[in-house]
């Protein structure tokens, strides 16, 4: 899987994947991204680190919708979906989750999860359905009544992935799930990003600071700087990566990200 | 969480207002109109409650569609013969028409309904202050056209001669049905989207949630309960004029929403009824009334005071409403005797209601 970052050859992924093809992205003449291409595939879990400000979540919102790129492809099994609607991201299979939890605040848990079922199409039914498997399969049974603003961070950020895996997706993208989590819950949110992977055949693309989380469960890791992307390869490439230890060391994002690496 | 509470916040919106049409059907004819007007502004309430409870846009326009509700039954419903004296303008088509009762209704609401898609298309995209103020314009422009056209109404004039065939009964009817219909969107799974698109619309998109969309079918919804309950108040008055389904009503309809809780139904019944009850009642007290033992009279102006202190208490010390937002349960109301039960010792020692963690809310 090495050199996932740079898929030169259309044909080499096959269906299935998530690609971006020399995405660029500007705002007010600041490029934010620039030509960045990259490949994801069912069964991985994909890491996305650097620094504060090198495009990590720009990428996410290109991806899921929120926002267009300036330039280049965005490709769903095959689907060009650069001019899609996120609603309709949504339901092909691409779920995010948000830096912030964003989860509806003043509905139950259960709502939250189900809402998600029914956002995509499904009927009532199934949708419930889904939301008694979650609840059981992310145990979260015994606060399915709870308000989501009522709860613990670390519980936020589950009910977060349970919502994104309520849509069935194809992939889920995560921006920065583990900011703010105690160890505890790095522990167990590090064998539930696994699970997407392994129990729900959703591959994951997942942005964050913690370089425990990230080296601990990512098959490959990308490292984007200044909107480019410098460095890929398996978690222990990038350890030894001269340049991402560069880009690191040269920005203030050094001190979130050297925690466990 | 609306699923499990789903019949009885119903049930219980349903009995209440069959109490206060059973205290009217027995009260004297000048007081039954009181009790009229508060299921009449229940219809309208559930109308409001529909979008802005469900989509937590604001909106200051609805009785636009009241007022399209109002005037458009008013007009059909009057005799063909002093039509033609009481607006000589009159579109000939018009003119020439008159319905019953019940089928202006149907068509006030059917106006309402569908001014509100036209309306709502262009102003779904708004939310916060600039829905707030798009809708006012919404509400003056709606106003002016009806008191200037002469061809569709009677202009500046008072439209009268309007059968009053709206009683208590047909009230309570107007007011059950809405209740229903506002119920069965809320529980519908469209319904349910918007409210996740009110909770946060950006996490709604993400979960397929088609915001816009949802709004504008909120807001058509709500426009047709809103005109079905204009018709209502036309057919309760007999007479009425474009300033009746303006600025006053719009507020008073808010207050009841805002002050009842707009998050639930039963906010809507128990703000609804409350705030037109006690509204009546401060309004004839401005004329003197008998409270128990002593003869209470108001200064002229008292009730809109009274009704703004309450909002603004309401707003400042449970900004959720009355009801919290919540819908009614039997298990709710078995915690509230609880507490009530309790010691004051214990009430003291009481957990925090669980409001949460500020936990940070950001914009991407």
């Amino acid at each position: 899987m090495d050199g996932g970052a740079l898929p030169d050859d259309a044909h080499r992924w096959p269906q299935g994947s998530l690609r971006a093809t020399d995405v660029s992205r500007s705002f007010e003449g600041v490029e934010a991204l620039r030509d960045v291409s990259l490949a994801i595939e069912r069964h991985e879990v994909v890491g996305l680190i650097g620094p504060n400000g090198a495009g990590k979540t720009t990428l996410i919102n290109l991806i899921t919708g929120f926002d267009r790129p300036s330039a280049g492809r965005i490709e769903l099994g095959g689907d060009d979906i650069t001019g899609w609607l996120t609603i309709r991201r949504a339901r092909a299979g691409l779920a995010r989750t948000f830096q912030h939890g964003h989860l509806f605040r003043a509905l139950s848990v259960r709502e939250n999860i189900e809402l998600a079922a029914l956002g995509v199409g499904m009927r009532a039914a199934a949708a419930a359905r889904i939301a008694d498997e979650l609840l059981d399969a992310l145990e979260l049974r015994a606060r399915a009544g709870v308000a989501a603003g009522a709860l613990a961070h670390g519980e936020e950020q589950k009910v977060g992935v349970a919502r994104a895996l309520a849509s069935r997706p194809r992939y889920v993208l995560m921006d920065e799930p583990a900011a703010g989590l105690s160890e505890a819950d790095i522990e167990s949110f590090s064998s539930l990003v696994r699970r997407i992977r392994d129990d729900y055949a959703a591959g994951v693309l997942l942005v964050d600071h913690n370089m425990a989380v990230i080296m601990d469960v990512c098959d490959r890791i990308l490292v984007l700087d200044q909107g480019r992307l410098i460095a890929a390869g398996t978690p222990a490439e990038i350890r030894t990566n001269i340049d991402v230890t560069a880009a690191y060391l040269g920005s203030t994002g050094v001190r979130e990200a050297g925690g466990g690496g | 969480m609306t699923r499990l509470r789903v019949p009885q916040t119903l049930l219980a919106s349903i009995a209440l207002l069959a109490i206060v049409a059973l205290l009217g059907s027995g009260a004297s004819a000048s007081t039954q109109q009181d009790y009229i007007s508060a299921l009449v502004s229940a219809t309208i309430v559930y109308g409001l409650y529909m979008f802005v409870g469900s989509s937590g846009v604001i909106s200051f326009g609805h009785i636009s569609f009241a007022a399209i509700g109002a005037f458009s039954a008013g007009v059909l419903t009057i005799p063909v013969g002093p039509k033609h004296l009481t607006m000589p303008g009159l579109w000939p088509f018009l003119a020439q028409h008159s319905v019953s009762s019940l089928e202006s209704l149907v068509i006030a609401a059917v106006l309402g309904g569908v001014s509100a898609l036209v309306i709502g298309f262009p102003l779904m995209r708004l939310s916060g202050i600039a829905a707030g103020i798009a809708t006012f314009a919404v509400l003056q422009i709606t106003y002016n056209v009806l008191n200037q056209w002469t061809l569709i109404g009677p202009g500046p004039t008072t439209l009268a001669l309007v059968p009053t065939t709206t009683g208590i009964w047909v009230s309570l009817l107007g007011a059950i049905f809405s209740a229903i219909v506002a119920f069965a969107y809320q529980s519908s799974r469209r319904g349910r989207l918007l409210r996740a698109a009110r909770e946060d619309a950006a996490a709604a998109q993400a979960i397929g949630v088609h915001v816009v969309r949802e709004r504008l079918l909120a807001f058509g919804l709500s426009g047709a309960i809103c005109g079905l309950g204009g018709a209502l108040l036309v057919h309760q008055l007999g007479s009425i004029t474009t300033d009746q389904v303006y600025l006053e009503l719009t507020f008073l309809t808010l207050a009841m929403l805002v002050i009842g809780g707009s998050g639930s139904l039963w906010g809507a019944t128990v703000g609804a009824l409350a705030i037109s009850l006690l509204d009546s009642f401060l309004n004839t007290a401005e004329n003197s009334v008998h409270v128990v033992f002593f003869e209470l009279t108001l200064p002229n102006g008292s009730s809109d005071v009274i009704l703004g202190i309450i909002m603004t208490l309401v707003i400042l010390f449970r900004p959720q409403g009355l009801t919290g937002g919540s819908e009614f349960s039997l298990a709710g109301l078995a915690r509230v005797g609880r507490l009530i039960a309790a010691s004051p010792a214990k009430l003291r020692h009481r957990p925090a209601r669980s409001e949460g963690p500020p936990a940070p809310r950001t914009d991407m």
